[in-house]
Protein backbone atom coordinates (compact mmCIF):
# COMPACT_ATOMS: atom_id res chain seq x y z
CA UNK A 1 0.00 0.00 0.00
CA UNK A 2 1.35 3.35 -0.99
CA UNK A 3 1.45 6.28 1.36
CA UNK A 4 -0.91 8.17 -0.95
CA UNK A 5 -3.54 5.47 -0.35
CA UNK A 6 -3.49 6.21 3.36
CA UNK A 7 -3.95 9.88 2.61
CA UNK A 8 -6.84 9.05 0.26
CA UNK A 9 -8.55 6.96 2.94
CA UNK A 10 -7.98 9.69 5.46
CA UNK A 11 -9.40 12.37 3.21
CA UNK A 12 -12.38 10.25 2.12
CA UNK A 13 -13.53 8.80 5.43
CA UNK A 14 -11.88 10.24 8.51
CA UNK A 15 -11.45 13.89 7.69
CA UNK A 16 -15.07 15.00 8.23
CA UNK A 17 -16.66 13.79 11.42
CA UNK A 18 -20.09 13.55 9.78
CA UNK A 19 -18.73 11.15 7.15
CA UNK A 20 -16.85 9.21 9.82
CA UNK A 21 -19.90 8.76 12.08
CA UNK A 22 -22.12 8.03 9.09
CA UNK A 23 -19.82 5.30 7.86
CA UNK A 24 -19.64 3.87 11.40
CA UNK A 25 -23.46 3.55 11.47
CA UNK A 26 -23.61 2.17 7.93
CA UNK A 27 -20.97 -0.41 8.79
CA UNK A 28 -22.83 -1.29 11.98
CA UNK A 29 -25.98 -1.94 9.93
CA UNK A 30 -24.14 -4.22 7.50
CA UNK A 31 -22.21 -5.87 10.34
CA UNK A 32 -25.42 -6.80 12.17
CA UNK A 33 -26.79 -8.60 9.13
CA UNK A 34 -23.62 -10.62 8.62
CA UNK A 35 -23.27 -11.30 12.34
CA UNK A 36 -26.85 -12.57 12.60
CA UNK A 37 -26.42 -14.72 9.53
CA UNK A 38 -23.15 -16.14 10.83
CA UNK A 39 -24.47 -16.93 14.30
CA UNK A 40 -27.66 -18.48 12.89
CA UNK A 41 -25.82 -20.70 10.43
CA UNK A 42 -23.34 -21.76 13.13
CA UNK A 43 -26.21 -22.57 15.51
CA UNK A 44 -28.08 -24.57 12.90
CA UNK A 45 -24.95 -26.48 11.90
CA UNK A 46 -24.16 -27.19 15.57
CA UNK A 47 -27.69 -28.49 16.29
CA UNK A 48 -28.26 -30.29 13.01
CA UNK A 49 -30.86 -33.03 13.31
CA UNK A 50 -32.45 -31.62 16.45
CA UNK A 51 -34.15 -28.58 14.95
CA UNK A 52 -37.84 -28.43 14.12
CA UNK A 53 -37.18 -28.08 10.40
CA UNK A 54 -35.25 -31.37 10.42
CA UNK A 55 -37.82 -33.15 12.59
CA UNK A 56 -40.61 -31.88 10.37
CA UNK A 57 -39.08 -33.56 7.33
CA UNK A 58 -38.85 -36.87 9.20
CA UNK A 59 -42.49 -36.70 10.27
CA UNK A 60 -43.65 -35.94 6.75
CA UNK A 61 -47.25 -34.82 6.42
CA UNK A 62 -48.18 -35.96 9.93
CA UNK A 63 -46.58 -32.91 11.50
CA UNK A 64 -48.58 -30.45 9.42
CA UNK A 65 -52.14 -30.84 10.65
CA UNK A 66 -51.22 -31.27 14.31
CA UNK A 67 -52.20 -27.74 15.28
CA UNK A 68 -55.60 -27.86 13.62
CA UNK A 69 -57.91 -27.29 16.55
CA UNK A 70 -61.09 -26.35 14.71
CA UNK B 1 26.40 44.17 15.50
CA UNK B 2 27.49 42.38 18.58
CA UNK B 3 24.02 42.02 19.90
CA UNK B 4 22.84 40.65 16.57
CA UNK B 5 25.52 37.99 16.60
CA UNK B 6 24.62 37.01 20.12
CA UNK B 7 20.96 36.65 19.15
CA UNK B 8 21.88 34.40 16.21
CA UNK B 9 23.96 32.18 18.43
CA UNK B 10 21.26 31.92 21.02
CA UNK B 11 18.53 31.08 18.53
CA UNK B 12 20.74 28.42 16.95
CA UNK B 13 21.28 26.81 20.30
CA UNK B 14 17.79 27.05 21.66
CA UNK B 15 16.20 24.38 19.49
CA UNK B 16 13.27 23.51 21.72
CA UNK B 17 12.63 27.01 22.93
CA UNK B 18 10.89 29.23 20.48
CA UNK B 19 12.00 32.80 20.76
CA UNK B 20 9.60 35.31 19.38
CA UNK B 21 11.33 38.47 20.54
CA UNK B 22 15.13 38.83 20.75
CA UNK B 23 16.39 37.90 24.16
CA UNK B 24 18.12 41.18 24.70
CA UNK B 25 14.80 42.95 24.40
CA UNK B 26 13.39 40.86 27.18
CA UNK B 27 12.35 42.78 30.25
CA UNK B 28 13.41 40.01 32.58
CA UNK B 29 16.96 40.30 33.70
CA UNK B 30 17.39 36.55 34.05
CA UNK B 31 16.47 35.79 30.44
CA UNK B 32 20.00 35.70 29.15
CA UNK B 33 21.25 33.76 32.10
CA UNK B 34 19.58 30.52 31.01
CA UNK B 35 22.15 27.84 30.43
CA UNK B 36 19.72 25.20 29.33
CA UNK B 37 20.70 23.65 26.02
CA UNK B 38 18.00 21.71 24.23
CA UNK B 39 19.24 18.52 22.63
CA UNK B 40 18.84 18.10 18.90
CA UNK B 41 16.17 15.44 18.38
CA UNK B 42 16.02 15.73 14.61
CA UNK B 43 17.83 12.42 14.06
CA UNK B 44 15.21 10.60 16.08
CA UNK B 45 12.06 12.22 14.75
CA UNK B 46 9.91 10.38 12.20
CA UNK B 47 11.11 11.94 8.98
CA UNK B 48 8.03 11.07 6.88
CA UNK B 49 5.53 12.31 9.42
CA UNK B 50 2.96 14.42 7.63
CA UNK B 51 3.56 12.88 4.25
CA UNK B 52 2.08 9.50 5.39
CA UNK B 53 -1.29 9.07 7.15
CA UNK B 54 -0.74 5.42 8.02
CA UNK B 55 -0.69 5.65 11.78
CA UNK B 56 -3.45 8.24 11.80
CA UNK B 57 -5.59 5.96 9.61
CA UNK B 58 -4.96 3.06 11.97
CA UNK B 59 -6.00 5.09 14.99
CA UNK B 60 -9.22 6.26 13.37
CA UNK B 61 -9.89 2.75 12.10
CA UNK B 62 -9.68 1.34 15.62
CA UNK B 63 -11.92 4.10 16.98
CA UNK B 64 -14.42 3.46 14.17
CA UNK B 65 -14.36 -0.32 14.68
CA UNK B 66 -15.20 0.01 18.35
CA UNK B 67 -17.88 2.49 17.33
CA UNK B 68 -19.36 -0.13 14.99
CA UNK B 69 -19.37 -2.79 17.72
CA UNK B 70 -20.83 -0.35 20.22
CA UNK B 71 -23.58 0.81 17.87
CA UNK B 72 -24.51 -2.77 16.93
CA UNK B 73 -24.68 -3.97 20.53
CA UNK B 74 -26.57 -0.87 21.68
CA UNK B 75 -29.11 -1.41 18.91
CA UNK B 76 -29.68 -5.07 19.80
CA UNK B 77 -29.96 -4.21 23.50
CA UNK B 78 -32.65 -1.62 22.83
CA UNK B 79 -34.33 -3.97 20.37
CA UNK B 80 -34.53 -6.81 22.90
CA UNK B 81 -36.20 -4.50 25.42
CA UNK B 82 -38.66 -3.20 22.84
CA UNK B 83 -39.52 -6.68 21.59
CA UNK B 84 -40.82 -7.62 25.05
CA UNK B 85 -43.58 -5.04 24.51
CA UNK B 86 -44.90 -6.56 21.28
CA UNK B 87 -47.63 -9.19 21.28
CA UNK B 88 -46.35 -12.75 21.49
CA UNK B 89 -47.26 -15.41 18.93
CA UNK B 90 -49.92 -17.08 21.11
CA UNK B 91 -51.69 -13.76 21.65
CA UNK B 92 -51.62 -13.01 17.92
CA UNK B 93 -52.98 -16.48 17.18
CA UNK B 94 -55.91 -15.82 19.52
CA UNK B 95 -56.66 -12.42 17.98
CA UNK B 96 -58.36 -13.81 14.88
CA UNK B 97 -60.91 -16.50 14.27
CA UNK B 98 -61.61 -18.20 10.97
CA UNK B 99 -65.03 -19.55 10.03
CA UNK B 100 -65.93 -21.81 7.10
CA UNK B 101 -69.11 -20.27 5.71
CA UNK B 102 -70.13 -23.26 3.59
CA UNK B 103 -71.12 -25.07 6.79
CA UNK B 104 -73.80 -22.46 7.60
CA UNK B 105 -77.08 -22.99 5.71
CA UNK B 106 -79.31 -20.08 4.72
CA UNK B 107 -81.49 -18.75 7.52
CA UNK B 108 -79.30 -20.11 10.32
CA UNK B 109 -77.33 -18.50 13.11
CA UNK B 110 -73.88 -19.52 14.25
CA UNK B 111 -72.15 -18.21 17.35
CA UNK B 112 -68.36 -18.27 17.46
CA UNK B 113 -66.08 -17.14 20.25
CA UNK B 114 -63.68 -14.37 19.36
CA UNK B 115 -61.37 -12.83 21.99
CA UNK B 116 -63.65 -14.16 24.70
CA UNK B 117 -66.73 -12.54 23.19
CA UNK B 118 -69.55 -14.18 21.23
CA UNK B 119 -69.86 -13.26 17.57
CA UNK B 120 -73.16 -13.82 15.80
CA UNK B 121 -72.99 -14.93 12.17
CA UNK B 122 -76.29 -15.09 10.33
CA UNK B 123 -76.71 -16.38 6.82
CA UNK B 124 -79.69 -14.22 5.81
CA UNK B 125 -82.28 -15.19 3.28
CA UNK B 126 -83.21 -12.76 0.50
CA UNK B 127 -86.50 -12.12 2.30
CA UNK B 128 -84.66 -11.08 5.43
CA UNK B 129 -82.35 -8.78 3.48
CA UNK B 130 -85.40 -7.09 1.93
CA UNK B 131 -87.01 -6.79 5.33
CA UNK B 132 -83.88 -5.13 6.73
CA UNK B 133 -83.79 -2.66 3.84
CA UNK B 134 -87.47 -1.77 4.03
CA UNK B 135 -87.17 -0.19 7.48
CA UNK B 136 -87.49 3.60 7.55
CA UNK B 137 -84.30 4.51 9.38
CA UNK B 138 -85.64 7.87 10.59
CA UNK B 139 -87.85 5.95 13.03
CA UNK B 140 -84.89 4.13 14.56
CA UNK B 141 -83.20 4.94 17.87
CA UNK B 142 -79.73 4.46 16.35
CA UNK B 143 -80.30 5.26 12.66
CA UNK B 144 -78.13 3.10 10.45
CA UNK B 145 -78.67 1.65 6.98
CA UNK B 146 -78.48 -2.09 6.61
CA UNK B 147 -75.89 -1.57 3.87
CA UNK B 148 -73.61 0.21 6.37
CA UNK B 149 -73.75 -2.77 8.71
CA UNK B 150 -72.77 -5.54 6.29
CA UNK B 151 -70.07 -6.12 3.71
CA UNK B 152 -72.05 -8.82 1.99
CA UNK B 153 -75.81 -8.55 2.64
CA UNK B 154 -76.08 -12.34 2.82
CA UNK B 155 -73.85 -12.43 5.87
CA UNK B 156 -74.55 -10.44 9.02
CA UNK B 157 -71.65 -10.50 11.47
CA UNK B 158 -72.10 -8.81 14.86
CA UNK B 159 -70.73 -8.87 18.37
CA UNK B 160 -73.27 -10.79 20.42
CA UNK B 161 -73.27 -8.42 23.35
CA UNK B 162 -76.37 -6.40 24.21
CA UNK B 163 -75.50 -2.71 24.17
CA UNK B 164 -77.58 -2.20 27.29
CA UNK B 165 -75.75 -4.13 30.02
CA UNK B 166 -73.79 -6.74 28.12
CA UNK B 167 -75.98 -9.84 28.16
CA UNK B 168 -75.93 -12.21 25.21
CA UNK B 169 -79.16 -11.86 23.16
CA UNK B 170 -81.07 -14.90 21.95
CA UNK B 171 -81.25 -15.46 18.21
CA UNK B 172 -84.42 -15.84 16.11
CA UNK B 173 -86.50 -14.29 18.87
CA UNK B 174 -88.18 -11.01 19.71
CA UNK B 175 -90.89 -8.97 18.00
CA UNK B 176 -88.74 -7.99 15.00
CA UNK B 177 -87.52 -11.38 13.85
CA UNK B 178 -83.96 -10.79 14.98
CA UNK B 179 -82.50 -11.03 18.45
CA UNK B 180 -83.99 -10.65 21.87
CA UNK B 181 -82.11 -9.89 25.06
CA UNK B 182 -83.64 -11.82 27.96
CA UNK B 183 -82.10 -9.65 30.66
CA UNK B 184 -84.10 -6.45 30.16
CA UNK B 185 -86.10 -7.14 27.00
CA UNK B 186 -84.29 -5.38 24.18
CA UNK B 187 -85.52 -6.33 20.71
CA UNK B 188 -83.13 -6.26 17.75
CA UNK B 189 -84.21 -6.60 14.14
CA UNK B 190 -82.72 -8.80 11.42
CA UNK B 191 -79.94 -6.25 10.89
CA UNK B 192 -79.07 -6.18 14.61
CA UNK B 193 -80.53 -2.70 15.11
CA UNK B 194 -82.21 -1.80 18.38
CA UNK B 195 -85.98 -1.51 17.93
CA UNK B 196 -87.52 -1.74 21.36
CA UNK B 197 -86.29 -1.97 24.94
CA UNK B 198 -83.63 -0.20 27.02
CA UNK B 199 -80.56 -0.74 24.80
CA UNK B 200 -79.26 2.58 23.37
CA UNK B 201 -77.28 1.33 20.35
CA UNK B 202 -77.34 -1.25 17.60
CA UNK B 203 -75.34 -4.44 18.06
CA UNK B 204 -71.69 -3.71 17.36
CA UNK B 205 -70.01 -4.83 14.15
CA UNK B 206 -66.48 -6.24 14.62
CA UNK B 207 -63.62 -5.98 12.13
CA UNK B 208 -63.95 -8.81 9.65
CA UNK B 209 -63.16 -9.76 6.09
CA UNK B 210 -63.90 -12.53 3.64
CA UNK B 211 -60.43 -13.91 2.88
CA UNK B 212 -62.04 -15.97 0.11
CA UNK B 213 -65.76 -16.35 -0.78
CA UNK B 214 -66.02 -19.32 1.57
CA UNK B 215 -63.96 -18.14 4.53
CA UNK B 216 -64.69 -15.44 7.08
CA UNK B 217 -61.92 -14.01 9.24
CA UNK B 218 -63.06 -12.05 12.28
CA UNK B 219 -60.49 -9.75 13.83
Amino acid sequence: MLSEDYSTIYNLVFKRNSVFVGSVFATAFAFQGFFDYGVTSWYEAHNKGKLWKDVKLKLGDAGEDEDDDE
Amino acid sequence: MLSNLAFKQISKRGLGLKSIAPRFLSSTSTALKSTYDSPDFSNYLNSNKGSSDKSRDFTYFMVGSFGVLGAASAKSTVESFLSTMSASADILAMAKVEVKLSAIPEGKNVIVKWQGKPVFIRHRTSGEIEEANEVDISTLRDPQNDADRVKNPEWLIMLGICTHLGCVPIGEAGDFGGWFCPCHGSHYDISGRIRRGPAPLNLEIPEYEFSDPDTLVVG
